[in-house]
């Protein structure tokens, strides 16, 4: 729909559109950057709105002390450790669904479907329950299960349409030259489906830390992940509007950065078993 | 997309192992393959899913409180209970309400703004491309991060918009406080948080879309209004319908936005379903109760994904 053929009118629609894009595009973004810079204002600056004030590091500084810098620790913990137990179980299943011949298939991607759709307190009541008496509340690997509920069924899903794209005659040709099933698999197909395998580990990742529910719910001290650990700077400790801005900025950037990196799995991931591709 | 059952190469591989002695143990073996590679990984996602699926459907059945664990556990001599008192408690009833409310002012404006940034960033040109990028940012923050961001926007003495109208001289109260707009704040930052998960689903139908209608369109005189009406929605029906199933089902998910913004309140105006269960289970620790009002939930999102997977089904192929 884009208007083709040069000339001055279509130059100045051109510099219209983006002017209006621009223009749109600092509007959204603009709650975004305010927190981001509210973190390196003093105090005193955030209530006063000056324009121009020094910035300043001491938010960042008042965040080394205390139960923060733990919390960010469980967070990456728990996050890495739940994406490698999901890839190390899902992709041997995803390989298995695409090459394999099981009728089943239907209906394991509607269950894929349906844990996907399911709200999050479904799963937090029976977890909450058991966790007491298998002692994992509070603890990190209580938090990696959990979030196994929704990394595991993502990776099989994702990683089964990236084995799909793999073409099956080149494990063919090492198994001939007499590879196992599973050794023709590591050599051949699982390296031509590496991108796919980072997009998906990536995928795994920023889900498990951008989790909030599960974390507020299942752990109260040890285990705490930075997001609840921010939360409880606002509860517990008065309005320290410039730790709480601080804190935010650390957990939402690592986030951003990879899921700029993987934007096109995005809605792959997000959609994961309703998409046939 | 057609899957490739049978590769050429398959007759080939089939030619080759036919000559050796184990023709049989080769396809058994595969096979044998691929059971232990599939075996683990649905016993762990049985043990995390559908064992927690029932103990939430038992649990629903008996009056589980920790406060009385004794005599609550496992306690099935009156099992509807839950269910009967929910259809007459006034608190549930209202929770649906407001969900309800929430789910279709956001879902809708989600749809809106989605579709008019993508129908506006669909050009080929690397900077708009960068542009569409960058619009992702308020959808791949941490849902936490994006309830601090809200929460300072709508907290009168360090909001910059609060501040820039007091300045000119048009002061409002904060609106989270405030029972008649506090839902509709929430409704605001969910929508900021969202229309950009809509609006990728659309760009990349748009990119896809055939041109030959168009052409055929234009050709016919159609003007641009009409192009988008007769031809270009059309044809976006089934990512629409898509979007709106998966913007739904989240949608009764909220969460971290209630918490950090109002708790469910003023009053009860922002306690959705979700909420409520929250709140029954681990603030009044009435588990039973809880895990019944989770059931309702849960066979809701499923009745709605059914109903849009069959008006989408037709259109669009869904495994």
């Amino acid at each position: 729909m884009n208007s083709r053929g040069g000339g001055a009118r279509g130059r100045r629609r051109r510099a219209l559109l983006y002017g209006t894009a621009v223009l749109l595009l600092a509007l959204i973004l603009f709650p975004f950057f305010w927190l981001l810079q509210m973190s390196f204002r003093s105090n005193d600056d955030i209530l006063g709105f000056t324009l121009l004030s020094r910035p300043t590091l001491e938010h960042y500084g008042t965040l080394r002390v205390g139960q923060f810098p733990r919390s960010f620790a469980n967070s990456v913990l728990a996050s890495m450790a739940s994406t490698l137990l999901s890839l190390l179980l899902g992709v041997p299943a995803a390989y298995s669904l695409s090459r394999g011949e099981f009728r089943a298939r239907r209906q394991l991607a509607l269950w894929v479907l349906a844990t996907r759709m399911a709200p999050p307190i479904a799963f937090t009541i029976p977890f909450f329950l058991a966790y007491r008496h298998l002692e994992l509340l509070d603890t990190v690997l209580g938090l990696v299960l959990i979030y196994l509920t929704f990394n595991l069924a993502l990776v099989i899903w994702m990683m089964r349409s990236f084995f799909d794209g793999v073409p099956r005659a080149l494990e063919e040709a090492a198994w001939i030259d007499g590879s196992s099933v599973w050794g023709g698999f590591l050599r051949v197909t699982l390296p031509l489906a590496a991108p796919g395998l980072a997009a998906t580990a990536v995928l795994c990742f920023i889900f498990s830390w951008n989790d909030f529910f599960y974390a507020l719910i299942l752990t109260r001290s040890a285990a705490m992940t930075a997001p609840v650990a921010i939360v409880n700077f606002m509860q517990y400790e008065g309005w320290e509007w410039g730790k709480i801005a601080a804190g935010g900025t650390l957990v939402m950037l690592p986030v951003v950065i990879f899921s700029l990196v993987v934007r096109n799995y995005l809605v792959h991931g997000l959609t994961a078993g309703g998409l046939k591709e | 997309m057609a899957r490739m059952d049978r590769s050429p190469s398959d007759a080939a591989l089939a030619h080759r192992v036919a000559a050796c002695p184990s023709v049989d143990g080769w396809a058994a073996q595969r096979r044998r393959a691929f059971l232990l590679g599939l075996i683990p990984a649905l016993v762990v996602l049985a043990a995390i899913t559908l064992a927690p699926a029932l103990y939430l459907l038992v649990t629903s059945l008996t009056p589980l409180s920790l406060v009385r664990p004794a005599e609550t556990a496992w306690n099935f001599s009156r099992p509807w209970t839950n269910f009967v008192a929910l259809m007459a408690d006034a608190r549930f009833i209202n929770s649906l309400g407001v969900q309800v409310r929430l789910s279709v002012v956001t879902v809708s404006l989600q749809l809106l703004a989605g579709l008019a940034v993508a129908l506006m960033l669909n050009a080929r040109s690397p900077f708009l491309e960068a542009v569409r990028t960058a619009f992702l940012v308020p959808m791949v923050l941490p849902p936490i991060v994006v309830a601090i961001i809200w929460k300072v926007l709508y907290t009168p003495e360090i909001s910059p918009i609060h501040h820039l109208l007091a300045r000119v001289g048009l002061p409002v109260s904060s609106l989270i406080t405030n029972p008649r707009a506090a839902l509709w704040a929430i409704a605001l930052a969910d929508t900021w948080e969202w229309f950009p998960f809509t609006m990728i689903m659309i760009l990349a139908a748009l990119q896809m879309m055939p041109e030959e209608p168009m052409e055929a369109a234009r050709i016919d005189g159609a003007g641009p209004w009409q192009l988008f009406r007769f031809v270009v929605l059309p044809l976006l029906r089934p990512t629409l319908l898509l979007a709106t199933l998966f913007r739904l089902i989240d949608s009764i998910k909220a969460f971290p936005l209630i918490y950090v913004m109002t708790n469910g309140g003023p009053g009860m105006v922002t306690e959705v379903t979700n909420y409520y269960a929250f709140i029954q289970a681990f603030n009044f620790s009435y588990w039973g109760y809880a895990s019944a009002i989770t059931v309702i939930m849960v066979a809701g999102v499923f009745f709605l994904s059914w109903l849009i997977t069959r008006v989408v089904g037709t259109e669009v192929d869904i495994e």
